[in-house]
Protein backbone atom coordinates (compact mmCIF):
# COMPACT_ATOMS: atom_id res chain seq x y z
CA UNK A 1 0.00 0.00 0.00
CA UNK A 2 1.00 3.41 -0.36
CA UNK A 3 2.53 5.27 2.04
CA UNK A 4 4.36 8.68 2.93
CA UNK A 5 7.14 6.98 3.55
CA UNK A 6 7.98 3.92 1.49
CA UNK A 7 8.82 0.60 3.68
CA UNK A 8 12.29 -1.13 3.90
CA UNK A 9 13.53 -2.91 1.02
CA UNK A 10 15.08 -6.37 2.51
CA UNK A 11 16.39 -8.47 0.17
CA UNK A 12 17.90 -8.52 -3.56
CA UNK A 13 14.79 -10.50 -4.92
CA UNK A 14 12.23 -7.75 -3.65
CA UNK A 15 14.49 -5.05 -4.66
CA UNK A 16 14.61 -6.96 -8.45
CA UNK A 17 11.21 -7.17 -8.58
CA UNK A 18 10.09 -3.51 -7.40
CA UNK A 19 12.63 -2.22 -10.00
CA UNK A 20 11.75 -4.57 -13.05
CA UNK A 21 7.74 -3.61 -11.91
CA UNK A 22 8.68 0.13 -11.81
CA UNK A 23 9.81 -0.28 -15.61
CA UNK A 24 7.86 -2.64 -17.35
CA UNK A 25 4.73 -0.20 -15.48
CA UNK A 26 6.34 2.70 -17.13
CA UNK A 27 6.43 1.17 -20.18
CA UNK A 28 3.19 0.00 -20.44
CA UNK A 29 2.06 4.02 -19.52
CA UNK A 30 3.82 5.12 -22.26
CA UNK A 31 2.66 2.81 -24.83
CA UNK A 32 -1.00 3.42 -23.63
CA UNK A 33 -0.31 7.25 -23.69
CA UNK A 34 0.89 6.80 -27.04
CA UNK A 35 -2.31 4.58 -28.76
CA UNK A 36 -3.82 7.15 -26.81
CA UNK A 37 -2.68 10.25 -28.74
CA UNK A 38 -2.96 8.01 -31.92
CA UNK A 39 -6.39 7.32 -31.39
CA UNK A 40 -6.93 11.33 -30.61
CA UNK A 41 -4.89 11.95 -33.62
CA UNK A 42 -1.82 14.01 -32.06
CA UNK A 43 0.75 11.90 -34.24
CA UNK A 44 3.67 13.85 -32.77
CA UNK A 45 3.23 13.08 -29.26
CA UNK A 46 2.19 9.44 -30.16
CA UNK A 47 5.54 9.14 -31.19
CA UNK A 48 7.42 10.66 -28.88
CA UNK A 49 5.59 8.58 -26.38
CA UNK A 50 6.80 5.44 -28.13
CA UNK A 51 10.23 6.21 -27.94
CA UNK A 52 10.11 7.02 -24.18
CA UNK A 53 8.08 3.49 -24.15
CA UNK A 54 11.13 2.23 -26.40
CA UNK A 55 13.72 3.60 -23.98
CA UNK A 56 11.77 1.86 -21.05
CA UNK A 57 12.14 -1.00 -22.76
CA UNK A 58 15.93 -1.09 -22.81
CA UNK A 59 16.33 0.03 -19.06
CA UNK A 60 13.96 -2.64 -17.89
CA UNK A 61 16.29 -5.27 -20.25
CA UNK A 62 19.15 -4.37 -18.67
CA UNK A 63 17.67 -4.61 -14.91
CA UNK A 64 15.83 -7.97 -15.44
CA UNK A 65 19.61 -9.25 -16.59
CA UNK A 66 20.28 -8.53 -12.57
CA UNK A 67 17.29 -11.12 -11.80
CA UNK A 68 18.07 -13.87 -13.85
CA UNK A 69 19.61 -16.28 -11.67
CA UNK A 70 17.05 -15.19 -9.26
CA UNK A 71 13.33 -16.83 -7.85
CA UNK A 72 11.59 -13.49 -7.40
CA UNK A 73 8.78 -13.39 -4.92
CA UNK A 74 5.46 -12.80 -5.55
CA UNK A 75 3.49 -9.18 -4.69
CA UNK A 76 0.26 -8.88 -4.76
CA UNK A 77 0.04 -5.26 -6.70
CA UNK A 78 -1.00 -3.40 -3.56
CA UNK A 79 1.70 -4.39 -1.69
CA UNK A 80 4.27 -2.77 -3.33
CA UNK A 81 6.48 -0.72 -1.12
CA UNK A 82 5.93 2.49 -3.54
CA UNK A 83 5.19 5.70 -1.98
CA UNK A 84 3.63 6.62 -5.54
CA UNK A 85 -0.17 5.35 -5.89
CA UNK A 86 1.33 2.90 -9.08
CA UNK A 87 5.24 2.24 -9.97
CA UNK A 88 7.14 5.77 -9.40
CA UNK A 89 7.64 5.88 -13.15
CA UNK A 90 3.87 5.68 -14.22
CA UNK A 91 3.30 8.93 -13.72
CA UNK A 92 -0.40 9.99 -13.02
CA UNK A 93 -2.83 10.34 -15.79
CA UNK A 94 -4.56 13.33 -14.90
CA UNK A 95 -1.18 15.35 -15.85
CA UNK A 96 -2.21 14.05 -20.06
CA UNK A 97 -4.66 16.26 -22.17
CA UNK A 98 -5.07 14.88 -26.04
CA UNK A 99 -3.91 18.22 -26.97
CA UNK A 100 -0.40 18.35 -24.87
CA UNK A 101 2.45 19.49 -26.84
CA UNK A 102 6.13 18.57 -26.71
CA UNK A 103 7.07 20.04 -23.68
CA UNK A 104 4.26 18.73 -21.44
CA UNK A 105 4.89 15.68 -22.68
CA UNK A 106 8.70 16.12 -22.06
CA UNK A 107 7.70 17.68 -18.73
CA UNK A 108 5.54 14.34 -17.88
CA UNK A 109 8.70 12.13 -19.00
CA UNK A 110 10.82 14.15 -16.62
CA UNK A 111 8.24 13.56 -13.28
CA UNK A 112 8.37 9.98 -13.68
CA UNK A 113 11.87 9.66 -13.95
CA UNK A 114 12.30 12.47 -11.17
CA UNK A 115 10.50 9.93 -8.89
CA UNK A 116 11.87 6.76 -10.50
CA UNK A 117 15.47 8.46 -9.36
CA UNK A 118 14.13 9.32 -5.78
CA UNK A 119 12.36 5.88 -5.42
CA UNK A 120 16.06 4.41 -5.85
CA UNK A 121 17.29 6.62 -3.70
CA UNK A 122 15.51 6.08 -0.88
CA UNK A 123 16.55 2.37 -1.40
CA UNK A 124 19.98 2.76 -1.01
CA UNK A 125 19.64 4.97 1.53
CA UNK A 126 17.48 2.50 3.81
CA UNK A 127 17.82 -1.08 2.76
CA UNK A 128 19.54 -3.58 5.75
CA UNK A 129 21.40 -5.09 2.46
CA UNK A 130 24.35 -3.88 1.56
CA UNK A 131 24.47 -5.69 -2.42
CA UNK A 132 20.19 -3.97 -2.79
CA UNK A 133 21.99 0.01 -1.42
CA UNK A 134 24.93 -0.32 -4.05
CA UNK A 135 22.39 -1.69 -7.17
CA UNK A 136 19.58 1.05 -5.83
CA UNK A 137 22.81 3.72 -6.05
CA UNK A 138 23.52 3.06 -9.10
CA UNK A 139 19.95 2.39 -10.68
CA UNK A 140 19.26 6.03 -9.02
CA UNK A 141 22.28 7.13 -10.78
CA UNK A 142 21.19 6.35 -14.09
CA UNK A 143 17.69 7.77 -13.64
CA UNK A 144 19.63 11.27 -13.05
CA UNK A 145 21.36 10.64 -16.05
CA UNK A 146 17.76 10.28 -17.72
CA UNK A 147 16.71 13.59 -15.38
CA UNK A 148 19.75 15.34 -16.79
CA UNK A 149 19.14 13.69 -20.49
CA UNK A 150 15.34 15.18 -20.58
CA UNK A 151 16.47 18.82 -19.04
CA UNK A 152 18.04 19.16 -21.45
CA UNK A 153 15.95 18.28 -24.12
CA UNK A 154 13.38 21.07 -22.68
CA UNK A 155 15.84 23.39 -22.64
CA UNK A 156 16.68 23.02 -26.37
CA UNK A 157 12.66 22.85 -27.68
CA UNK A 158 11.53 24.64 -30.52
CA UNK A 159 9.18 27.02 -29.79
CA UNK A 160 7.22 26.27 -32.87
CA UNK A 161 6.91 22.95 -31.46
CA UNK A 162 5.49 23.99 -28.06
CA UNK A 163 2.28 25.10 -29.32
CA UNK A 164 -0.54 22.95 -28.43
CA UNK A 165 -2.56 21.61 -31.31
CA UNK A 166 -5.53 23.70 -32.21
CA UNK A 167 -9.09 21.94 -32.24
CA UNK A 168 -11.95 23.52 -34.18
CA UNK A 169 -14.70 21.32 -32.42
CA UNK A 170 -13.09 20.76 -29.00
CA UNK A 171 -15.76 18.35 -27.08
CA UNK A 172 -16.57 21.03 -24.84
CA UNK A 173 -18.68 23.55 -27.42
CA UNK A 174 -21.37 21.42 -28.19
CA UNK A 175 -24.65 20.93 -26.29
CA UNK B 1 -0.22 -13.32 -10.41
CA UNK B 2 1.98 -12.83 -8.90
CA UNK B 3 3.34 -9.92 -8.50
CA UNK B 4 6.06 -11.44 -10.40
CA UNK B 5 6.66 -10.00 -13.72
CA UNK B 6 9.29 -12.56 -14.82
CA UNK B 7 8.22 -15.82 -13.51
CA UNK B 8 4.16 -15.61 -13.16
CA UNK B 9 2.38 -17.38 -15.56
CA UNK B 10 -0.06 -15.37 -15.58
CA UNK B 11 -0.28 -11.07 -15.94
CA UNK B 12 -2.45 -8.23 -16.41
CA UNK B 13 -1.03 -7.60 -19.31
CA UNK B 14 -2.46 -10.81 -20.44
CA UNK B 15 -5.95 -9.74 -19.73
CA UNK B 16 -5.71 -6.64 -22.39
CA UNK B 17 -7.24 -7.22 -25.28
CA UNK B 18 -5.84 -5.94 -28.49
CA UNK B 19 -7.90 -3.46 -29.30
CA UNK B 20 -6.99 0.46 -28.39
CA UNK B 21 -9.14 2.61 -25.75
CA UNK B 22 -11.28 5.46 -27.42
CA UNK B 23 -11.30 6.98 -24.09
CA UNK B 24 -9.75 10.61 -23.97
CA UNK B 25 -6.32 10.33 -22.61
CA UNK B 26 -6.42 11.24 -18.86
CA UNK B 27 -9.84 9.29 -18.62
CA UNK B 28 -9.97 7.44 -14.76
CA UNK B 29 -11.53 4.99 -16.87
CA UNK B 30 -7.88 3.89 -17.95
CA UNK B 31 -7.32 2.93 -14.22
CA UNK B 32 -10.42 0.58 -13.92
CA UNK B 33 -9.08 -0.96 -17.11
CA UNK B 34 -5.90 -1.66 -15.55
CA UNK B 35 -7.15 -2.47 -11.82
CA UNK B 36 -9.53 -4.94 -12.95
CA UNK B 37 -6.78 -6.73 -15.45
CA UNK B 38 -4.32 -6.66 -12.12
CA UNK B 39 -7.22 -8.90 -10.69
CA UNK B 40 -8.13 -10.68 -13.00
CA UNK B 41 -4.20 -11.94 -13.21
CA UNK B 42 -3.77 -11.93 -9.26
CA UNK B 43 -6.68 -14.21 -9.25
CA UNK B 44 -5.53 -16.15 -12.17
CA UNK B 45 -8.27 -16.77 -13.27
CA UNK B 46 -8.61 -18.53 -16.79
CA UNK B 47 -9.87 -16.17 -19.09
CA UNK B 48 -12.67 -18.50 -20.76
CA UNK B 49 -14.21 -18.93 -17.34
CA UNK B 50 -14.78 -15.03 -17.26
CA UNK B 51 -17.70 -12.42 -18.64
CA UNK B 52 -17.40 -9.20 -18.18
CA UNK B 53 -20.98 -7.51 -19.41
CA UNK B 54 -21.97 -3.25 -19.77
CA UNK B 55 -24.21 -1.36 -20.74
CA UNK B 56 -23.78 1.98 -22.67
CA UNK B 57 -21.30 4.76 -22.38
CA UNK B 58 -17.73 5.45 -22.15
CA UNK B 59 -17.15 3.25 -19.55
CA UNK B 60 -19.53 0.42 -21.03
CA UNK B 61 -16.84 0.23 -23.39
CA UNK B 62 -14.39 -1.54 -21.01
CA UNK B 63 -15.54 -5.32 -22.09
CA UNK B 64 -13.55 -4.63 -25.75
CA UNK B 65 -10.19 -3.72 -23.88
CA UNK B 66 -10.29 -6.94 -21.30
CA UNK B 67 -9.30 -10.06 -22.77
CA UNK B 68 -12.71 -12.56 -21.33
CA UNK B 69 -16.31 -12.99 -23.17
CA UNK B 70 -17.45 -9.87 -22.96
CA UNK B 71 -21.15 -8.27 -23.74
CA UNK B 72 -21.40 -4.66 -24.83
CA UNK B 73 -25.20 -4.41 -24.25
CA UNK B 74 -28.19 -2.19 -23.79
CA UNK B 75 -28.28 1.33 -22.31
CA UNK B 76 -28.85 0.27 -18.31
CA UNK B 77 -29.68 -3.07 -18.83
CA UNK B 78 -26.05 -4.79 -18.00
CA UNK B 79 -27.24 -6.02 -14.48
CA UNK B 80 -29.88 -7.54 -16.71
CA UNK B 81 -27.79 -9.03 -18.76
CA UNK B 82 -25.64 -10.23 -16.30
CA UNK B 83 -27.95 -11.76 -14.51
CA UNK B 84 -28.97 -14.05 -16.99
CA UNK B 85 -25.88 -14.79 -17.37
CA UNK B 86 -25.04 -15.92 -13.92
CA UNK B 87 -28.66 -17.80 -13.88
CA UNK B 88 -27.64 -20.14 -17.24
CA UNK B 89 -23.94 -20.26 -16.28
CA UNK B 90 -23.34 -20.09 -12.29
CA UNK B 91 -19.66 -21.46 -13.39
CA UNK B 92 -18.54 -18.21 -14.64
CA UNK B 93 -17.40 -15.45 -12.85
CA UNK B 94 -19.18 -12.44 -14.06
CA UNK B 95 -18.30 -8.81 -14.00
CA UNK B 96 -20.37 -5.78 -14.62
CA UNK B 97 -19.23 -2.32 -15.43
CA UNK B 98 -20.79 0.79 -16.46
CA UNK B 99 -21.11 4.35 -15.57
CA UNK B 100 -23.21 6.50 -13.34
CA UNK B 101 -25.81 7.34 -15.68
CA UNK B 102 -26.02 3.81 -17.00
CA UNK B 103 -26.26 2.16 -13.76
CA UNK B 104 -28.41 4.82 -11.42
CA UNK B 105 -30.46 6.53 -13.99
CA UNK B 106 -31.50 4.14 -17.28
CA UNK B 107 -30.61 1.11 -15.21
CA UNK B 108 -31.90 2.24 -11.59
CA UNK B 109 -33.87 -0.42 -11.25
CA UNK B 110 -32.08 -2.99 -12.02
CA UNK B 111 -29.60 -1.66 -9.82
CA UNK B 112 -31.81 -2.10 -7.06
CA UNK B 113 -33.25 -5.38 -7.47
CA UNK B 114 -30.02 -6.44 -8.20
CA UNK B 115 -28.45 -4.95 -4.82
CA UNK B 116 -31.61 -7.17 -2.99
CA UNK B 117 -31.10 -10.60 -5.41
CA UNK B 118 -28.00 -11.14 -4.32
CA UNK B 119 -26.69 -12.56 -7.08
CA UNK B 120 -22.06 -13.79 -7.30
CA UNK B 121 -21.53 -10.83 -9.98
CA UNK B 122 -19.80 -7.94 -8.87
CA UNK B 123 -20.53 -4.23 -10.22
CA UNK B 124 -17.88 -1.84 -10.70
CA UNK B 125 -19.38 1.45 -11.66
CA UNK B 126 -17.13 4.53 -13.04
CA UNK B 127 -18.69 7.26 -11.61
CA UNK B 128 -17.28 10.99 -13.33
CA UNK B 129 -20.76 12.15 -12.62
CA UNK B 130 -21.41 13.62 -15.92
CA UNK B 131 -22.52 11.53 -19.20
CA UNK B 132 -19.31 11.92 -20.74
CA UNK B 133 -20.30 9.79 -24.00
CA UNK B 134 -23.59 12.48 -24.84
CA UNK B 135 -20.77 15.11 -24.94
CA UNK B 136 -21.39 16.11 -21.12
CA UNK B 137 -24.98 16.19 -19.14
CA UNK B 138 -25.76 16.13 -15.85
CA UNK B 139 -26.33 12.46 -14.51
CA UNK B 140 -27.63 11.58 -11.08
CA UNK B 141 -24.29 11.67 -8.99
CA UNK B 142 -24.30 15.22 -10.05
CA UNK B 143 -24.25 17.84 -7.79
CA UNK B 144 -27.74 20.12 -7.94
CA UNK B 145 -25.36 23.29 -8.56
CA UNK B 146 -23.30 21.75 -11.24
CA UNK B 147 -24.32 24.48 -13.78
CA UNK B 148 -21.80 23.25 -17.02
CA UNK B 149 -24.11 21.79 -18.96
CA UNK B 150 -26.44 24.03 -21.48
CA UNK B 151 -28.77 21.70 -20.93
CA UNK B 152 -28.68 22.86 -16.87
CA UNK B 153 -27.32 26.10 -17.31
CA UNK B 154 -28.40 26.57 -13.17
CA UNK B 155 -27.57 23.13 -12.53
CA UNK B 156 -29.67 19.84 -12.67
CA UNK B 157 -31.27 21.54 -9.11
CA UNK B 158 -32.24 18.28 -7.30
CA UNK B 159 -30.04 16.17 -5.17
CA UNK B 160 -27.61 13.73 -6.05
CA UNK B 161 -28.06 10.10 -5.83
CA UNK B 162 -25.98 8.27 -2.98
CA UNK B 163 -25.23 5.03 -4.84
CA UNK B 164 -23.45 3.78 -1.43
CA UNK B 165 -26.79 4.71 0.55
CA UNK B 166 -29.33 2.96 -2.55
CA UNK B 167 -27.29 -0.35 -2.31
CA UNK B 168 -27.30 -0.26 1.53
CA UNK B 169 -30.99 0.54 1.44
CA UNK B 170 -31.44 -2.00 -1.55
CA UNK B 171 -30.03 -5.19 0.62
CA UNK B 172 -26.25 -5.32 -1.38
CA UNK B 173 -23.74 -7.54 0.83
CA UNK B 174 -20.64 -5.88 0.03
CA UNK B 175 -20.79 -2.00 -0.88
CA UNK B 176 -17.23 -0.11 -1.26
CA UNK B 177 -16.13 3.01 -3.27
CA UNK B 178 -12.49 3.60 -5.00
CA UNK B 179 -10.58 5.88 -6.88
CA UNK B 180 -9.02 5.89 -9.96
CA UNK B 181 -6.24 7.78 -8.43
CA UNK B 182 -5.38 4.87 -7.01
CA UNK B 183 -5.55 1.69 -9.32
CA UNK B 184 -3.19 -0.47 -7.37
CA UNK B 185 -6.19 -0.14 -4.49
CA UNK B 186 -9.06 -0.67 -6.70
CA UNK B 187 -7.72 -3.64 -7.78
CA UNK B 188 -7.74 -4.59 -4.06
CA UNK B 189 -11.25 -3.98 -3.72
CA UNK B 190 -12.16 -5.45 -6.96
CA UNK B 191 -10.49 -8.63 -5.84
CA UNK B 192 -12.44 -8.54 -2.76
CA UNK B 193 -15.21 -7.93 -4.61
CA UNK B 194 -14.63 -10.98 -6.67
CA UNK B 195 -14.31 -13.58 -4.02
CA UNK B 196 -17.14 -12.05 -1.90
CA UNK B 197 -19.95 -14.75 -2.46
CA UNK B 198 -23.15 -12.70 -3.73
CA UNK B 199 -23.77 -9.13 -5.13
CA UNK B 200 -20.57 -6.91 -4.64
CA UNK B 201 -20.95 -3.36 -5.41
CA UNK B 202 -17.91 -1.06 -6.39
CA UNK B 203 -18.54 2.69 -6.73
CA UNK B 204 -15.10 3.85 -8.91
CA UNK B 205 -14.65 7.68 -8.70
CA UNK B 206 -13.25 7.99 -12.05
CA UNK B 207 -12.76 11.91 -13.45
CA UNK B 208 -14.18 12.63 -16.68
CA UNK B 209 -10.82 15.01 -17.64
CA UNK B 210 -12.71 16.41 -20.40
CA UNK B 211 -16.22 17.25 -19.37
CA UNK B 212 -15.51 17.41 -15.71
CA UNK B 213 -11.41 18.77 -15.50
CA UNK B 214 -12.25 19.93 -11.71
CA UNK B 215 -12.59 16.79 -10.81
CA UNK B 216 -8.75 16.56 -11.14
CA UNK B 217 -8.30 17.76 -7.72
CA UNK B 218 -10.00 14.77 -6.40
CA UNK B 219 -6.51 13.27 -5.91
CA UNK B 220 -5.93 16.08 -3.38
CA UNK B 221 -9.22 15.18 -1.10
CA UNK B 222 -10.17 11.33 -1.69
CA UNK B 223 -9.16 9.57 1.34
CA UNK B 224 -9.86 6.11 3.32
CA UNK B 225 -12.65 6.02 5.71
CA UNK B 226 -11.14 6.01 8.72
CA UNK B 227 -12.85 3.25 10.09
CA UNK B 228 -12.65 -0.54 9.45
CA UNK B 229 -15.65 -2.60 7.03
CA UNK B 230 -18.57 -2.91 9.29
CA UNK B 231 -21.34 -6.14 9.07
CA UNK B 232 -23.64 -3.74 11.04
CA UNK B 233 -26.20 -2.24 8.32
CA UNK B 234 -27.00 0.96 10.53
CA UNK B 235 -23.27 1.84 11.30
CA UNK B 236 -22.50 1.18 7.41
CA UNK B 237 -25.61 3.99 7.11
CA UNK B 238 -24.65 6.02 9.75
CA UNK B 239 -20.40 5.97 8.17
CA UNK B 240 -22.23 6.96 4.61
CA UNK B 241 -24.48 9.23 5.35
CA UNK B 242 -21.72 10.95 7.79
CA UNK B 243 -19.44 11.06 4.24
CA UNK B 244 -18.82 13.98 1.63
CA UNK B 245 -18.41 11.08 -0.82
CA UNK B 246 -15.08 10.82 -0.94
CA UNK B 247 -14.06 8.80 1.31
CA UNK B 248 -12.83 5.13 -0.28
CA UNK B 249 -12.37 1.83 0.95
CA UNK B 250 -14.67 -1.55 1.74
CA UNK B 251 -17.99 0.32 3.48
CA UNK B 252 -20.20 -2.55 4.26
CA UNK B 253 -19.47 -6.71 3.88
CA UNK B 254 -22.18 -9.16 4.94
CA UNK B 255 -23.17 -13.02 4.26
CA UNK B 256 -26.60 -13.32 3.36
CA UNK B 257 -27.74 -16.39 1.20
CA UNK B 258 -26.84 -15.61 -2.68
CA UNK B 259 -29.36 -16.16 -5.25
CA UNK B 260 -28.87 -18.95 -7.39
CA UNK B 261 -32.16 -20.50 -9.67
CA UNK B 262 -31.68 -24.15 -10.37
CA UNK B 263 -30.05 -24.61 -14.00
CA UNK B 264 -31.27 -28.18 -14.54
CA UNK B 265 -32.45 -28.19 -18.29
CA UNK B 266 -36.41 -28.22 -18.16
CA UNK B 267 -37.07 -28.56 -21.72
CA UNK B 268 -35.12 -29.58 -25.02
CA UNK B 269 -34.46 -27.35 -27.13
CA UNK B 270 -36.95 -28.25 -29.83
CA UNK B 271 -39.70 -28.36 -27.55
CA UNK B 272 -39.03 -24.36 -26.74
CA UNK B 273 -38.77 -23.71 -30.63
CA UNK B 274 -42.14 -25.29 -30.94
CA UNK B 275 -43.47 -22.60 -28.49
CA UNK B 276 -42.94 -19.73 -30.51
CA UNK B 277 -43.97 -20.99 -33.54
CA UNK B 278 -46.54 -18.99 -35.06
Amino acid sequence: MNQAHPAVIDNLPEFLLHAITLERESVDRYEELAESMAVHNNPGMAELFHKLAHFGRLHASEIEQHAAALVLPDIAPWNFKWSTPEGPESGTRDGVHYLMDQREALEHALYNETQGRDFYASVASSSPDEEVRELAAQFSREESEHVAILESWLTRLDPQNTRRLEDLDPPNSPD
Amino acid sequence: MSGNPVASPVTAKQFKSEIKPVWCPGCGDFSVLSAVTKALAYLALPQQNVALVSGIGCSSRLPAYVSVYGFHGVHGRALAVASGLKAARPDLTVLVAGGDGDGFSIGGNHFLHACRRNMNLTYIVMDNEVYGMTKGQASPTTSPDWAKSMLTPHGPGVPSFNPAAIALASGATFIARGFTGKPNDLAKLIVDAIQHPGFSFIQALSPCTTYRPEQNEWKKIVRPFDADVTADPIEAAQRIQADDGLSTGLIYQTRLPVWQPPNSISAEIEQLERGFQI
